[in-house]
């Protein structure tokens, strides 16, 4: 138990990873303000874009631009930037889900004149 | 030239999607024409790509010169090729039935509601084609976020629907892409191919089977799989009518298609975890979906959020076929995937015809039109027929080649699981014309003008196509074991 537990300190991105992750699922879950819902829903995909920049970081390493020609290359001396540009993809495509997602509040505020989901039912009923 | 077909079937509706908005900035009444020609035009490209792949084999277009598995590769197999025949012909109907059903709050912003059509179905090209886990993904989320717009954009309560479509929507994306960051991790590929090659030897990783379970959870969401089906029936109801029939057969069934990629081609059909083996899980969840999502059919009164719980049960079927994991099982898996995404198509244009001419939103204002409807009765009946599955229809062919795969494999409780669900689809279509063939003594003399001509085609079209895959079964499942089997099976 112990063992699992420092286990778990070895790795601190994974923990934060799944800290922020939980963290937003738990805002989206219980919070009634549509706004709210979607900041969980944003910390929900920013932890998943922490984890991914997370996976592909190393110490040490360098840009993925040869330092020699002559010297064989030393896989370990650059950083993989696959990671990154998914990163920035995965970035774009939160954005995106987020505009709509606030555009969508605007319209439902302007029909409903509230944001909170309690109110909207009610007047949905 | 013919090894650019799949690009050029992406590139269609992307450019007209792009260049709507500048093109239709003083003509507004262009849009329609344009993107009925562009759709037409893609229904010929894909026919075309359909020939073309099975007379010289299946094509793998790689992207400005970089080779798999470093660069990203789309892959138009038979599998890609049949369902991109059926995309584009759905998407031609869709766009002919939204001109006069087009939601008329929208003013100058219909150039627009287009856009997002045509975008739609681009994306839905892309995740058809994806040979790459982060490629599906990105056209997974830009069909999402088109969808989330195009089920609110006629406001009212369409807003709330499509808001926690998003929410849940969201969810799954993030799912998937953890759970494909997680693969990442362990393989350091992400080219479906080329993970196919490494993960047999780490299919008991803690990391990899993690993975795998937040993309199935993933896709599931983004599928109406039953446990995480709660967006769907309200996202296609309250969307406007001109919209559940273009999102109701394709984004789901296509979602679908892309989590049978993942199973047959990057894992293999073949293999478990941790001695479970995942077609078996496949098999259960289809099973829970095959008779839930019937039963919730059964308890609705308004017709398109029947329709929707319908369409929750067939996924169910689908998988039933897919996970039997013979080539019976899956060649009636895909067929049926055929018939259902032409019935659930015909089943909105029924509800959206029913809406928009005769004002009738649930069961009970069925009555009112019982005798003056031709159009809309005879394809009811006929696609009833359709989804009930009897002889002259593609779904009693569907699911008579699901039930012999079961048979195959020995797995009785899939069989009684369809059986159930015809029953209880049976059920909710007796309620239906129950209500319909009623005589009511207050019928009114309310005349109902003549319906459009693009109704007439649409339903027309839908209706047939349910018999004539019925007639022409056996062909069509020869061509679909001969060309879209997966590797091993």
């Amino acid at each position: 138990m112990a063992d699992a537990f420092l286990a778990i300190f070895q790795r601190p991105n994974f923990l934060t990873f799944v800290i922020i992750f939980l963290w937003g699922f738990y805002i989206m879950v219980t919070r009634y303000n549509l706004v709210k819902k979607l900041i969980g829903m944003y910390l929900v995909q920013t932890s998943v874009i922490f984890f991914l920049v997370t996976i592909g970081a190393k110490k040490g390493a360098t840009v993925p631009v040869l330092l020699s020609t002559t010297e064989p290359v030393q896989a370990a001396s650059y950083a993989n930037p696959l990671p990154q540009v998914l990163t920035l993809t995965a970035i774009v495509v939160g954005v995106a889900t987020l505009g709509v997602g606030l555009a969508l509040c605007g319209a439902i505020y302007r029909q409903y004149g509230s944001l909170d989901e309690q109110e909207i039912l009610e007047k949905l009923e | 030239m013919s090894h650019q077909l799949p690009a050029i079937l992406f590139l269609l509706p992307l450019f007209a999607a792009i260049s709507m908005p500048v093109v239709c900035l003083k003509h507004r009444h262009w849009s329609l024409p344009i993107s009925v020609a562009i759709l037409a035009a893609m229904v010929l490209v894909s026919i075309l790509n359909l020939y073309n792949v099975i007379h010289h084999g299946e094509v793998r277009y790689v992207f400005s010169g970089w080779t798999a598995p470093f660069g990203i590769e789309w892959v138009a197999d038979g599998l890609a090729s049949v369902i991109l025949v059926l995309l584009s012909i759905l998407g031609l109907l869709g766009v002919v039935f939204t001109g006069p059903t087009s939601p008329k709050t929208l003013g100058g912003r219909i150039v627009h509601y287009y856009t997002l059509i045509l975008l739609l179905v681009s994306s839905l090209t892309g995740i058809v084609f994806a040979g790459d886990l982060f490629n599906l993904f990105v056209f997974l989320e830009v069909a999402a976020i088109s969808s989330y717009a195009l089920v609110g954009v006629a406001g009212g309560r369409a807003l709330f629907a499509a808001f926690r479509y998003l929410i849940l929507g969201t969810i799954g994306a993030s799912l998937y892409l953890l759970g494909v960051s997680y693969l990442y991790a362990v393989t350091g590929t992400l080219n479906m191919a080329d993970i196919a090659d490494k993960i047999p030897l780490l299919l008991n990783s803690k990391a990899v089977v993690g993975g795998l379970l937040f993309i199935f959870i993933g896709l599931g969401i983004k599928m109406a799989l039953v446990p995480f089906h709660t967006w769907m029936p309200e996202a296609y109801t309250y969307a406007p009518d001109s919209i559940s029939p273009i999102m109701a057969p394709l984004l789901t069934k296509v979602v679908l298609l892309a989590l049978v990629r993942i199973i047959y081609w990057v894992l293999n059909a073949s293999s478990a975890i941790y001695d479970i083996p995942i077609l078996l899980l496949v098999a259960v969840l289809g099973v829970l979906a095959a008779v839930i999502g019937a039963s919730l059919a059964l308890a609705q009164r308004n017709i398109k959020m029947m329709f929707a719980y319908g369409g929750i049960s067939h996924i169910g079927i689908i998988l039933i076929g897919i996970g039997q994991g013979n080539q019976t099982g899956f060649a009636g898996g895909v067929f049926y995937l055929l018939n259902d995404a032409v019935m659930q198509a015909a089943l909105f244009y029924i509800a959206g015809v029913a809406l928009f001419q005769y004002g009738v939103r649930t069961i009970d204002d069925l009555g009112r039109i019982g005798k003056k409807a031709p159009w809309l009765t005879g394809s009811l009946v006929v696609v009833a027929l359709g989804m009930i599955g009897l002889p002259p229809t593609g779904g009693f062919f569907g699911k008579w080649y699901i039930i012999l795969g079961a048979l195959e494999s020995g797995d009785y409780v899939s069989v009684a699981a369809v059986v159930l669900s015809t029953l209880l689809t049976l059920a909710y279509f007796v309620k239906l014309f129950e209500s319909l063939f009623r005589q009511s003594s207050t019928e009114s003399d309310v005349q109902f003008g003549e319906i459009p001509i693009s109704f007439k085609l649409t339903l027309g079209v839908t209706s047939a196509a349910v018999i004539i895959l019925g007639l022409f079964s056996a062909p069509i499942i020869q061509l679909l074991l001969n060309h879209t089997l997966p590797p091993g099976l």
